[in-house]
C-alpha cells in the first residue's frame, strides 16, 4: 500500500459530495486493500478461539450430534412425525443443520464483531468491515467442519455423494451473503443497541423450527406459505438438494433468493461503509 | 495548501452529546440518514448535544512537531481522533497529506491470548502493514520492544511494561509519514522513555510531522517545535512551545480561585491548617515565579488543643504528581516545647525555587511528635506556576554556569 503522496480529505456527508461512483470505487478498493486484515484477524479469532480448550474444533460438532440425536429420539419414539426422507433422516438432519449453521452462527459472530472488538475500534482507524467479515469466516470453519462429519455419515449409511457436490460452493455463496448483509447491519446496529445480540439469539432459534431444516418442507399449511416467501428457506433447500439429490427441487425459487443476496449484500455493504464511522462515535 | 503543509485543519468541530438515551437516538438517526445517502445536517446542534471542538484551525508542516497541551476534557484526544480519521469532523474540513500512524492508545487490538509474535502481526496489519513488510521489520520491533523470551508467550502474562514497548514498537515501525501520539510516553521506565525519544528524534530528522498530546510540559517543551493549548473545545493559543506553554501555565493558576478542587485532607485537626500563601522576595504574594526565584511559604496554624513537639512539614508536587521536594521541621532538629489551645503561629519556609517550567502544588502538614500521626494534612492546598526563561529539561533547575576551556591553541598557516 503506497500511501506517500497520497491526500485525504475528511468532512461531513464526505461520500455525498464525492458522487455516487466515486464513492462505490472508494469501498471497493478500501475492501480489497483490507484483504490481508481480514485473513489476520480471522486467523486471531480462530486460534485464540481454541487456544485453551481441550476439544478445540471438536466443539463445532457438539451441538449439531445433539441437536440431531434428540429429533432422530423424537422421531424413532413416535413423538414427533417427520415424514419420509430421501436419505436416511441422521444423515438428512445434519446436513439440514450444517446448512443452517452457516447462517445462524454467522449472524450471531458477525452482531458481536464489532462491540467485541473492544477498544481498537475507537482508538484505530482501519476498514471495520474487516472484523465483520473475519469473524463471518468463524462459520464457514464449523461448517467446513460439520461438512466433514456429513461426509462420513455418507460413507457409513453407504450413499454415493452426488458430482454436484463440487459446485456445493457456489450454491452456498448466496447463503454466506445473505448472512454477511444482515450481519453487516445487526452489528451496525448493535453498537447503538445491545439489544440486537439477544433479538439475533432468539431469532435463529426460533427460524430453525419455522424453516424446514430439520424436517423436509411441508407442502401444505401456514409454515410452507411462510417459507415461499423467505428466501432463507430456499436457499437452505437448495443447498441440500445440491448436497443430497443433485438437483434443485425448486430451481426458480433459489434463483429469486440468491438474487435478494446478493442486492441484500451490496445494499449493506454500502450502509455500513457510509455510516461506519458513527460506530466510534457510539460503542 | 502549501506544499510542505501536511495537515490542514481549517474550522474543525465536533459535537458530543451527554445523554445515553440522545446518544442512541441520534446515533441511529445519524446513521440512517447516511446509509440512505442524505446529509446528516451535523452543522446542527440537536438537544443535549454540545460542541467538544469548536472551530479549530491549524496547519502542520512537514519536519514539524506539534504539541497539544490542556486540561482533560479539553478535546485534545478528540483533536487527534478526528485527524486519524477515527470520527469525522462536523462542521470544517480536515486534509492530510500522506501516511498517518497514530498511537491513541498502546496495544489496542491486542489479544491477550495470542503470543507476542502472534499480536506483532495481527496489530500490524490493523496498523496497515502487509506480512511482507512486517516480516522484514520483525526483528527490529522484537529488539525495540525488548521482550526476550517472552515474544512466544501470551501477552496476557506480560508485564504492563513489556505491553506497552511492544504497542509502541509496531506502530513506530509502520514507517508513517505523520504521527499522532496521545500520552503514551508517560508509561514504561526511564530506559524505554529514552528509547522512545530517540526513535521520535529520528522521525523528526526524517522530515516527518508529529502531533503530539501530553500533559508533561517539559516532554512538550523539550521535544516540539510548536504547541497548541486546547481549551474547552477551541484553540487558545498556537505557536513556539515556550510561549504557549508560559500562557497555559499563567491560565491554570487564574482559573484557580473559579474552580481549584482541594484535594484530600486527614488528621484530626486538634491543630489546623487556616491558611497558605506564596511571598516573593520583596514579600509581595505570588502564583507564577521565575525558576531560581527566592520565595517564602508561609503557613498559618492554630492549635485548639495543646500539642507537644509538633512537626510542620511541607511537600512539593509536580503536574504529574511527581514528588519533586519535600521537608520538615523534624528532619532540622527543631523541637518547640508545647503550644497550648488557642495558640496560633506561622511556619515560614524560605527557599528557592530551582524547578523547571510546571504547575506545582505544596501539601503543607502538621504531625505528632513522632512523626506519624497528623494532626492536619491537606493536599494541593496551595498551587503555583514556575516560568523559565532560560530552557531546561527534567524535572530540577540546577542552574550550572558552564565553561569551555581550551587546552593547547591550534595554529592554522
Amino acid at each position: 500500500m503506497d500511501n506517500i503522496g497520497h491526500k485525504t480529505v475528511y468532512e461531513p456527508d464526505r461520500f455525498i459530495k464525492m458522487g455516487s461512483f466515486a464513492s462505490w470505487k472508494e469501498m471497493a478498493i478500501s475492501l480489497f486493500q483490507s484483504r490481508e486484515l481480514i485473513w489476520r484477524l480471522f486467523v486471531r479469532d480462530f486460534s485464540a478461539k481454541y487456544r485453551q480448550s481441550l476439544l478445540g474444533i471438536l466443539w463445532a460438532l457438539l451441538n449439531p450430534i445433539i441437536t440431531v440425536g434428540i429429533f432422530v429420539f423424537l422421531n424413532r419414539a413416535g413423538i414427533l412425525n417427520i415424514g419420509e426422507t430421501s436419505v436416511p433422516y441422521p444423515v438428512f438432519a445434519l446436513i439440514g443443520l450444517s446448512i443452517y449453521g452457516i447462517f445462524a452462527t454467522g449472524l450471531s459472530v458477525c452482531s458481536n464483531s464489532i462491540i467485541g472488538a473492544g477498544s481498537m475500534v475507537v482508538k484505530i482507524n482501519f476498514p471495520k468491515i474487516s472484523l465483520v467479515i473475519a469473524s463471518m469466516g468463524q462459520s464457514v470453519v464449523d461448517f467446513l467442519v460439520r461438512l466433514a462429519l456429513v461426509i462420513i455419515l455418507f460413507i457409513i449409511y453407504g450413499i454415493a455423494p452426488q458430482w454436484t457436490f463440487l459446485i456445493f460452493p457456489f450454491t452456498v455463496l448466496p447463503l454466506v451473503l445473505l448472512t454477511l448483509g444482515l450481519g453487516l447491519i445487526l452489528s451496525l446496529l448493535a453498537g447503538v443497541f445491545r439489544d440486537v445480540i439477544h433479538l439475533v439469539s432468539f431469532f435463529t432459534t426460533l427460524f430453525l423450527f419455522m424453516m424446514p431444516v430439520l424436517y423436509p418442507a411441508p407442502q401444505a399449511g401456514i409454515f410452507a406459505a411462510l417459507n415461499a416467501w423467505n428466501p432463507l428457506a430456499h436457499l437452505i433447500i437448495g443447498c441440500r438438494d445440491i448436497l443430497i439429490s443433485g438437483r434443485f427441487s425448486d430451481p426458480q425459487s433459489f434463483l429469486w433468493a440468491s438474487v435478494f443476496s446478493v442486492l441484500m449484500f451490496l445494499t449493506s455493504w454500502r450502509i455500513f461503509f457510509l455510516s461506519e464511522h458513527r460506530i466510534a462515535e457510539r460503542v | 495548501m502549501t506544499n510542505d503543509t501536511v495537515i490542514k485543519v481549517e474550522n474543525v468541530s465536533k459535537k458530543y452529546c451527554r445523554e445515553l438515551k440522545h446518544t442512541m437516538l441520534y446515533g441511529i438517526q445519524d446513521i440512517a440518514k447516511n446509509a440512505i445517502g442524505l446529509s446528516s445536517r451535523s452543522e446542527r446542534l440537536r438537544d443535549g448535544e454540545f460542541w467538544a471542538l469548536d472551530a479549530v484551525s491549524f496547519e502542520v508542516k512537514k519536519g514539524e512537531t506539534l504539541g497539544i497541551i490542556g486540561a482533560n476534557g479539553s478535546g485534545k484526544t478528540t483533536l487527534l481522533k478526528l485527524l486519524n480519521g477515527i470520527f469525522m469532523p462536523d462542521k470544517g474540513r480536515i486534509e492530510i497529506s500522506g501516511k498517518v500512524g497514530a498511537l491513541i492508545e498502546v496495544g489496542a487490538g491486542f489479544h491477550p491470548m495470542l503470543t507476542g509474535r502472534e499480536n506483532i502481526y495481527v496489530n500490524g496489519a490493523i496498523l496497515g502493514m502487509s506480512k511482507k513488510e512486517i516480516d522484514k521489520k520483525f526483528d527490529d520491533i522484537v529488539n525495540f520492544a525488548d521482550i526476550g523470551d517472552f515474544i512466544d508467550s501470551p501477552v496476557k502474562h506480560y508485564s504492563s511494561g513489556m505491553y506497552v514497548r511492544l504497542g509502541f514498537a509496531v506502530a513506530v515501525h509502520c514507517e508513517p509519514d505523520i504521527l499522532l501520539i496521545d500520552e503514551v510516553l508517560a508509561v514504561g521506565d526511564e530506559g524505554f522513555r529514552r528509547k522512545c525519544m530517540s526513535k521520535l528524534n529520528e522521525f523528526k530528522g526524517a522530515e516527518k510531522a508529529i502531533v503530539l498530546v501530553s500533559h508533561s510540559m517539559e516532554l512538550i517543551q523539550g521535544f516540539c517545535n510548536r504547541a497548541a493549548w486546547v481549551d474547552a473545545g477551541v484553540i487558545k493559543d498556537i505557536g513556539t512551545s515556550a510561549n504557549v506553554i508560559d500562557n497555559y501555565l499563567r491560565h491554570v493558576v487564574d482559573i484557580r480561585q473559579t474552580a481549584e478542587k482541594r484535594g484530600r485532607r486527614w488528621g484530626n485537626r486538634d491543630a489546623e491548617i487556616t491558611d497558605i500563601r506564596l511571598f516573593d522576595s520583596e514579600g509581595k504574594e505570588v502564583e507564577i515565579i521565575e525558576s531560581g526565584d527566592k520565595t517564602l511559604i508561609a503557613v498559618q496554624v492554630r492549635f485548639k488543643k495543646n500539642a507537644e513537639n509538633p512537626i510542620f512539614g511541607l511537600l512539593l508536587r509536580n503536574s504529574e504528581g511527581a514528588w519533586v521536594y519535600g521537608t520538615n521541621t523534624m528532619w532540622h532538629d527543631m523541637k518547640f516545647g508545647t503550644f497550648h489551645a488557642g495558640e496560633e503561629v506561622t511556619v515560614t519556609f524560605r527557599q528557592r525555587m530551582y524547578l523547571v517550567a510546571d504547575v506545582y502544588y505544596v501539601d503543607p502538614s502538621i504531625a505528632y511528635s513522632d512523626g506519624i500521626t497528623s494532626y492536619d494534612w491537606q493536599e494541593n492546598a496551595l498551587r503555583f506556576s514556575v516560568t523559565s526563561s532560560k530552557r531546561v529539561v527534567g524535572i530540577s533547575n540546577l542552574d550550572s554556569s558552564i565553561s569551555v576551556q581550551r587546552k593547547t591553541t591550534m595554529q592554522t598557516r
